[in-house]
């Protein structure tokens, strides 16, 4: 939790570009409302289903994981890297209690899908 | 909360293992922060390529001990033992060299090295993450960071506010501490330490102490930047405005010379001043700090005109002495008409400075009443030595500052008026008269006599300092020249330093031929006459000065003769007539009646008076002495507004006819039984000295021996007790008086009869002068022998009765009353 909280700032305009943690890799969201639930995608190309975490807590969505790089070989040597190979958390706020929700997701052409029904009509 | 499911990092890498090293120069990484790193050393490059071909990115930084070594040549025992592992979230190639963004996940230590070449390469084992404890002095330390933090964000106006929000609100106070850490530049050591801290205590400890360092100096600096500031923006106002105000003269045309030029033009001038070396350093120096000024500051103009008074002063210059002796005479003659005497001094004077160029000049001093000419003469004495003249009158300076000037502090200060003189002057040996120097004032507002001490003294005045120019000046060229109605308000030192020419007033034969020579002609001219116009007779100018005007001098004989040629100038312009001879009868029909009637010798003087002469700023004048008893009154009364000097010199006679009364005559029952009663006329003017002692003694001798005081005799002289005659001033002017009063017999004390020389010829041979050694000798020659006036005595029986030397015997009863 306590490195979640992290922002990214510059402090005391230092000469050092120092910053606080992980907000180089904060994937981007969507959060739909839909009739019957809650619809949200996630920017999360080249992380593999089994990496991510995801957790209900109140009318909290959190989302962790973790992006490898799994294409480097060895001999071969990077001359440019963007993509941030490393964990990442993501927390969404939403307006309601999700808590109990049930949870369904996949990947859609890099895009996690995350589909959140609720309570009363997933639970017949 | 979301701990229970999701990973920690630190299994993100495994506990222990083997990892590629980067070295650090000169920084520490730390857990949790985001620091871009450069990286270009072939060892190095090879560590970052082999982490970023594995599929975590993670590399391990290590802070090198010393500054000195290269991480390329690093060995082991120059890394620390702790280090932090990060994550390369970019690369960029650049050059050769790689541009890293790391996020530092966790602290490692060192177990063992497992390879040095190609690169860098370590088995670590993960320290855990410091756990906060609950207790209370972490809890107070972290508040005293949070605090420390606020007080540096509240120095930092730059920090974006959503940024102070996040440090703010960062409650985890060990990441805290690893942000101020890498934010701050607290030096490899101290970071160090920090990363290394095993507890949160210690951590926050450590951070706390650098925080409180860091705080402190900025409080220092922004304190030296807002007084900086401060200067900064009154300079720059200051600018800004002296610009728009240069901006206003050039529109007002005012900014011809502009203060560059002003400091040029006056640089250009002290380069060409022939200045002694002492007054071209300070000049040089006020110089250069004017130059430093803005042409704004008060200072400015001060030291501008300070600087135009010491470059306009004659330091060197003198006017060229062409004295010739013989010329020098003849301009004195044509000058002034008589006083042979007074021209011959100056011109034995004048004979020295020709022989001696370099010695000091003589300060003369001429005393003398007014309009006798004094002011003139030192005029023609500068004529005759062909020097610049200048005058100034003392009458009434007070202040010591007029002379020796004001110290430059003050504002609008000015040079006394001394180098002021001498500024006009242009040269330094002008001829300087100091008028009137017996009306210096001198009270509690100052005494500027004693300034004139200096100024008068040839062995100090060759370094004379003005308090204004503060540099000396040599006044030892210039010709002192002092002139003065009386003596005797001039200090004595003063006195002593000059040299006393007395002028006496002039005769009515003088001034007969002053006015002929001088007077006349001047005034024809300056009332637009020709000289054929008109003609005043000798008659009418003895007229003129005996019965219109009564002075010493000619002033108001010149004025009398301006008031007759406007009259016939009226005449003249309107035409009524072509020239006008004035002749003793016409004066009246001209001026009106006669002002003044001479105090002619009184004719048949009773007994008890007698006549004196009186010396007088004036001149002189015949005063009467008069005394009467008072039968029966006691002691002596004296009026006629007399100073205690003559008071006592009253009572001197008094006491010496009473106790040498037989001596004289006089029955000594008359002085004792009789009050006297001496009044001297005219009692509005105050009269003192001692010279009236042989009139007074007289006066009383000729009251108490009945015999009358000769009427066509004068008298002067100062008496002692035991009755001699002492001398007295003022002789010239008494004896013309006299002259003019139609006085015939003069008594003088013996001692002055060296002066009767003074007078003009002329009035002495019609004279008789009796010198006079004792008081017998003024009694025997001034009183009549024939008993006129017996003095009345109250007889014991309250009956009146004359005493005259017959009846000396009748003493016994009036010293009964006496009783």
């Amino acid at each position: 939790m306590a490195k979640s909280i992290n922002r990214y700032f510059q402090f005391l305009a230092s000469s050092k570009e120092v910053r606080l943690s992980s907000r180089l890799w904060y994937p981007s969201a969507d959060v739909y409302q839909t009739p019957d639930g809650w619809l949200v995608k996630v920017e999360l190309a080249g992380v593999s289903a089994e990496e991510i975490e995801i957790d209900i807590q109140g009318s909290q969505l959190y989302i962790a994981g973790c992006r490898r790089d799994k294409t480097c070989a060895v001999g071969g040597s990077y001359h440019q890297m963007e993509i941030t190979y490393s964990r990442f958390e993501k927390s969404l706020e939403f307006p309601d209690v999700i808590d109990g929700a049930s949870i369904e997701h996949n990947f859609d052409n890099g895009l996690l899908i995350i589909r959140l029904w609720k309570e009363d009509k997933t639970k017949p | 909360m979301a701990e229970k499911i999701i990973q920690n990092t630190q299994t993100d890498a495994p506990r222990q293992s083997e990892i590629a090293v980067l070295p650090l120069q000169n920084t520490t990484l730390f857990p949790e922060t985001v620091v871009p790193l450069s990286v270009g050393r072939e060892r190095s490059v090879k560590a970052v390529e082999f982490a970023l071909s594995t599929e975590e990115k993670l590399i391990c930084c290590i802070t090198l001990k010393t500054p000195d070594v290269t991480g390329q040549e690093a060995k082991p025992t120059d890394f620390y033992e702790v280090g932090t592992i990060v994550n390369i979230k970019r690369m960029m190639r650049a050059d050769g060299s790689m541009q890293l963004i790391v996020q530092g996940v966790d602290r490692v230590k060192v177990l063992n090295w497992a390879q040095e070449q190609p690169f860098v390469k370590a088995k670590v084992e993960v320290l855990p993450d410091l756990t906060i404890s609950d207790n209370e002095e972490v809890e107070a330390l972290k508040r005293n960071i949070q605090g420390l933090v606020q007080e540096a964000l509240a120095m930092l106006p730059q920090v974006p506010p959503e940024i102070r929000m996040a440090v703010i609100s960062q409650t985890n106070p060990v990441q805290l501490s690893y942000f101020l850490a890498s934010v701050l530049d607290l030096g490899v050591e101290t970071e160090q330490k920090m990363l290394e801290a095993a507890t949160t205590d210690e951590l926050l400890m450590l951070t706390h102490a650098a925080l409180a360092k860091e705080v402190e100096i900025m409080q220092i600096r922004s304190k030296i930047a807002t007084e900086a500031q401060g200067e900064m923006d009154k300079a720059q106002r200051d600018y800004v405005l002296r610009q728009q105000m240069k901006a206003i003269q050039k529109e007002l045309g005012e900014d011809e010379t502009g203060e560059k030029a002003e400091a040029a033009q006056l640089r250009e001038r002290l380069d060409q001043a022939d200045l002694p070396e002492d007054v071209r350093k300070e000049a040089e120096r006020e110089l250069r700090r004017m130059e430093q000024l803005p042409q704004a500051a008060p200072d400015y103009h001060v030291i501008r005109t300070y600087l135009e008074y010491v470059l306009d002063l004659p330091w060197k210059k003198s006017s060229e002495e062409k004295l010739d002796l013989n010329e020098a005479e003849k301009i004195l003659d044509e000058d002034h008409y008589g006083l042979e005497d007074i021209k011959e001094r100056i011109l034995e004077s004048l004979a020295v400075v020709k022989l001696r160029p370099d010695s000091k000049s003589p300060i003369m001093l001429f005393v003398g009443p007014p309009g006798v000419g004094k002011t003139s003469l030192g005029r023609s004495i500068a004529r005759a030595l062909g020097r610049e003249f200048e005058r100034m009158s003392l009458g009434g300076m007070r202040d010591e500052a007029e002379l020796r000037g004001h110290r430059r502090t003050y504002v609008g200060a000015m040079p006394g008026r001394i180098i002021q003189s001498l500024r006009r002057a242009a040269v330094n040996n002008p001829v300087m008269m100091l008028d009137e120097i017996d009306k210096l004032g001198n009270d509690y507002r100052g005494d500027p006599a004693s300034a004139l001490l200096e100024i008068l003294d040839p062995q100090q005045n060759n370094t004379f300092r003005d308090h204004y120019l503060d540099l000396p000046f040599d006044l030892s060229k210039v010709f002192f020249i002092a002139t003065a109605n009386q003596l005797g308000p001039i200090p004595p030192p003063l006195r002593d330093r000059m040299e006393i020419i007395q002028l006496a007033g002039y005769s009515d034969a003088e001034k007969l031929n002053i006015a002929k020579q001088y007077l006349i002609p001047r005034q024809i001219k300056e009332n637009g006459l020709t000289e054929d116009q008109l003609e005043i007779t000798d008659d009418a100018i003895n007229l003129l000065t005996a019965r219109y005007t009564r002075e010493a001098g000619v002033r108001q004989v010149e004025r009398t003769i301006g008031n007759l040629a406007r009259k016939v100038a009226l005449k003249v312009a309107q035409g009524l007539t072509e020239k006008v001879t004035i002749t003793a009868k016409d004066v009246k029909s001209y001026l009106g009646a006669a002002r003044f009637y001479p105090e002619e010798a009184r004719q048949e003087l009773p007994a008890g008076v007698a006549t004196g002469m009186a010396w007088t700023e004036m001149g002189g004048e015949v005063l009467f002495i008069e005394a009467t008893a008072l039968p029966g009154g006691g002691g002596l009364t004296l009026t006629g507004q007399l100073g205690d000097v003559m008071k006592e010199s009253a009572q001197a006679a008094r006491s010496y006819l009473w106790s040498h009364a037989s001596e004289f005559g006089i029955n000594a029952d008359a002085i004792k039984g009789n009050g006297v009663h001496l009044h001297v006329p005219a009692g509005a003017i105050p009269k003192d000295g001692p010279s009236a002692g042989v009139t007074m003694a007289s006066a009383l001798a000729s009251l108490y021996t009945g015999r009358r005081v000769r009427s066509d005799t004068a008298m002067t002289g100062e008496i002692t007790l035991s009755g001699l005659v002492f001398p007295v001033g003022g002789i010239k002017e008494k004896v013309l008086a006299a002259h003019r009063a139609g006085i015939r017999r003069i008594i003088l004390p013996g001692r002055n009869e060296a002066d009767t020389e003074d007078i003009p010829e002329d009035v002495r041979k019609e004279l008789e002068i009796i010198p006079a050694k004792r008081v017998s000798d003024v009694l025997n020659a001034a009183l009549e022998s024939e008993i006129t006036q017996p003095l009345p005595i109250e007889n014991y029986n309250g009956a009146t009765h004359s005493v005259s030397r017959a009846e000396t015997g009748t003493n016994e009863p009036l010293i009964a009353k006496e009783n």
